[in-house]
């Protein structure tokens, strides 16, 4: 399969779809942050009477191509923002009404010079991209916005970065916001541009925003978030065009098909943010809780040491999961096991006084603060006292006063 | 005493649409003083601050800030807004947000500095927040969130603060933190409007208040303008249940 990285077409179409996924994935932090998506797709059906326009005057000429293109999306971007601020009408019902009324014109202008002028214009090219037809000028017209568009975003940083995320506080520093907009608007029109011979426009959308929204699942900081989008857009570019050698198909799609492949793997595998890790810690948190209920019990049961048994006649959870946590307890020495009982150690003694603390603390704080019946704070606490940290249970302790005993008269034990 | 006038409001009215929200202020702020603004929801009070800020258009009226226009003097001004204008989510990390105090002194091709970034670690330091530095905005709590936003106020360095809120939604300990700070700026000659909602602590935080409900309705110096006939006057008929609980003075 690697030998078609031999040929010069290849190659070629290889480089430029790279590059796509570069340009396209860094910028599409920011249409995502600023939940433009909606925005990011009008733009790129926008261009087609762009396209139209200039073939009509110039003919076949990737320049004419270019330059009609990104007018056109510019004038999308002013008409829609006119209608925004002057008429009535919701924002995103705006987008939708510009984009579809300017592609649809784009359509129909191809469409009619294909088939009642003869031209060679295949409207599947615009739509779904042609990567195999680079030719060595689009090549060099993508590396010229890949460049203007990363040394742009990189001098901008600061102004894309605040005024994306407040910028009322943007403007109250003095930084003009619609600027910035306009200016981005420009970029992604070129970008938009740029990526119509690798993806077409229907699908540029997604290399701008899946792969933006995987990164944001993966980092917390906004330059990591531009350098794995970027990443991620190289490479779904890069798999997505060796997938569609391998099977015969057409490469646009199918690197919107790798793209959406890494954002459901991000979704499911992220660090913290996935599904599977926020699993997993609600699982812990619901093994520390029954944990903590299984040390109350023993507490607050007669005697020092209670019966296996009783534990589990008196605490409702599947067998299964309680035989864990209890091993765990005692593999953590929190529980001392002889051999039909089960006894807290000093440590174990140590946790309960502290949990006990917590909950008649609670249930004063509730009395107290809110007037709730003390026949009522019970349950409340039995929830609560899993939650309350040291520093919470302080605040709470200072607030009252430092009580001694809880609505029921029972003493408040001191943290050990 | 030589008390320099910063901000000058002459006739203030705004509306949004139809609806009047601010009609006929008439407001001097003098410098080295931190002023309450108080009044009930939907008093006014943040549209008085961006209208100051000239972040929205208003109907009439006119407002200078030093005797200028504000876009002259934007760099000297910090702006922390109420807290429920924020996105939690964004992938903006505490050293991040803080080093924004910076940005108005940057021409757009100059980096930060080494002296951006002490400036942004001491207000770090200031609000003891500088082990949080590397958090995500949306992992903090309540408390800790507000201390981020002042702090990139105070590595701004500015000389007049709008503060929208500041302390709700913040531990004790955050709120002592921040009227400390308050009250630290204003002795150094610094100038602060400060949104509060809790009447029982406005005589113990302000030297100045504005009591605000669409109309001026006082303002000046606490002991003389925040008397209970001007409360019940910007809070109309929730005064009755505001004695209830005891939180009008006297
Ligand atoms: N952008 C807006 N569009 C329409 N109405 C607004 C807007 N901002 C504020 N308002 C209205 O103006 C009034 C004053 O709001 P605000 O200044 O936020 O009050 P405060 O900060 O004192 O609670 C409220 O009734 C509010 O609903
Ligand atoms: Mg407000």
């Amino acid at each position: 399969m690697m030998e078609i990285l031999t040929t010069e077409w290849a190659l070629r179409a290889l480089a430029a779809s790279i590059m796509v996924g570069l340009m396209c994935g860094v910028l599409g932090c920011f249409i995502v942050l600023r939940n433009m998506s909606l925005l990011g797709d009008a733009l790129s059906h926008a261009i087609l009477p762009g396209i139209f326009v200039a073939f009509v005057l110039f003919g076949y000429s990737t320049i004419a191509f270019f330059v009609g293109s990104a007018l056109a999306g510019l004038v999308a971007a002013l008409i829609i923002s006119w209608i925004q601020q002057n008429v009535q009408t919701k924002n995103d019902a705006a987008i939708g009404i510009i984009f579809t009324a300017m592609f649809s014109l784009g359509v129909m202008g191809i469409s009619w010079l294909n088939q009642s002028q003869g031209a060679h214009l295949d409207l599947k090219d615009f739509l779904f991209g042609n990567v195999l037809g680079v030719s060595n000028e689009d090549l060099i017209l993508s590396g010229f916005v890949l460049v203007y568009t990363m040394l742009s975003i990189a001098l901008l940083y600061r102004y894309l970065f605040i005024t994306t995320f407040q910028p009322k506080i943007a403007e109250a520093m003095g930084i003009s916001v619609k600027t910035i907009h306009y200016y981005l608007m420009l970029l992604l029109s070129f970008v938009v541009v740029a990526s119509l011979r690798t993806v077409g426009v229907i699908l540029v959308v997604a290399m701008l925003i899946t792969p933006a929204a995987t990164a944001l699942l993966l980092s917390p900081k906004l330059k990591n978030v531009l350098v794995i989008s970027g990443i991620i857009g190289m490479l779904s570019a890069l798999f997505g065009f060796l997938l569609a050698y391998a099977f015969e198909t057409t490469p646009g799609p199918a690197m919107c098909i790798v793209a959406t492949g890494f954002y459901f793997l991000a979704a499911l595998l992220a660090p913290k943010t996935g599904l599977i890790s926020r699993q997993w810690v609600r699982r812990k948190e619901s093994r520390r809780i029954l944990a903590e209920d299984i040390i109350r019990f023993i507490d607050k049961s007669p005697g020092d040491e209670v019966s296996t048994v009783s534990i589990f006649s008196n605490i409702s959870v599947p067998n299964y999961k309680l035989k864990a946590v209890l091993k765990s307890l005692i593999n953590a020495n929190l529980l001392i096991k002889s051999e039909r009982n089960i006894a807290l150690s000093e440590t174990g003694i140590i946790k309960a006084n502290n949990l006990q603390r917590a909950h008649r603390l609670w249930e004063t704080y509730q009395h107290n603060t809110m007037g709730i019946d003390p026949e009522l704070v019970h349950w409340e606490a039995d929830k609560q006292e899993h939650h309350l940290d040291d520093e919470l249970l302080g605040e709470v302790e200072r607030k009252l006063g430092y009580p001694k005993a809880d609505p029921h008269g029972s003493p408040i034990p001191k943290k050990k | 005493m030589n008390e320099q006038k910063v901000i000058d409001v002459k006739s203030l009215s705004v509306s949004f649409g139809n609806k009047r929200v601010l009609t006929n202020i008439n407001l001097d702020i003098f410098q080295g003083n931190s002023y309450g603004v108080i009044g009930p929801n939907g008093a006014g009070k943040s549209t008085l601050f961006k209208a100051i800020l000239n972040l929205i258009d208003y109907d009439m009226g006119s407002i200078t800030v030093w005797d200028q226009d504000i876009e002259n003097v934007r760099k000297k001004i910090a702006y922390v807004p109420q807290k429920d204008e924020v996105d939690w989510n964004f992938p903006a990390t505490v050293k991040d947000i803080v080093l924004m105090g910076r940005y108005p002194f940057k021409k757009i091709l100059e980096r930060m500095n080494a002296e951006d970034h002490k400036m942004a670690e001491e207000a770090m330091i200031q609000l003891d927040i500088l082990d949080l530095k590397d958090r995500q905005i949306g992992k903090l709590s309540g408390g800790q969130q507000q201390r981020v936003f002042l702090a990139r106020a105070l590595a701004q360095k500015a000389d007049l603060y709008f503060l929208d809120e500041p302390f709700v939604g913040v531990d004790i300990a955050t709120e002592e933190r921040i009227i400390k700070t308050i009250n630290q700026l204003a002795d150094e000659g610094k100038t602060l409007l400060v949104v509060h909602h809790d009447l029982s602590t406005v005589s113990d935080y302000f030297d100045k208040v504005i009591l605000l409900n669409q109309r001026l309705i006082a303002y000046g110096n606490t002991e003389d303008a925040f008397t209970d006939k001007n409360i019940s006057f910007a809070y109309g008929g929730q005064l009755t249940i505001l004695n209830k609980l005891g939180v009008t003075k006297k």
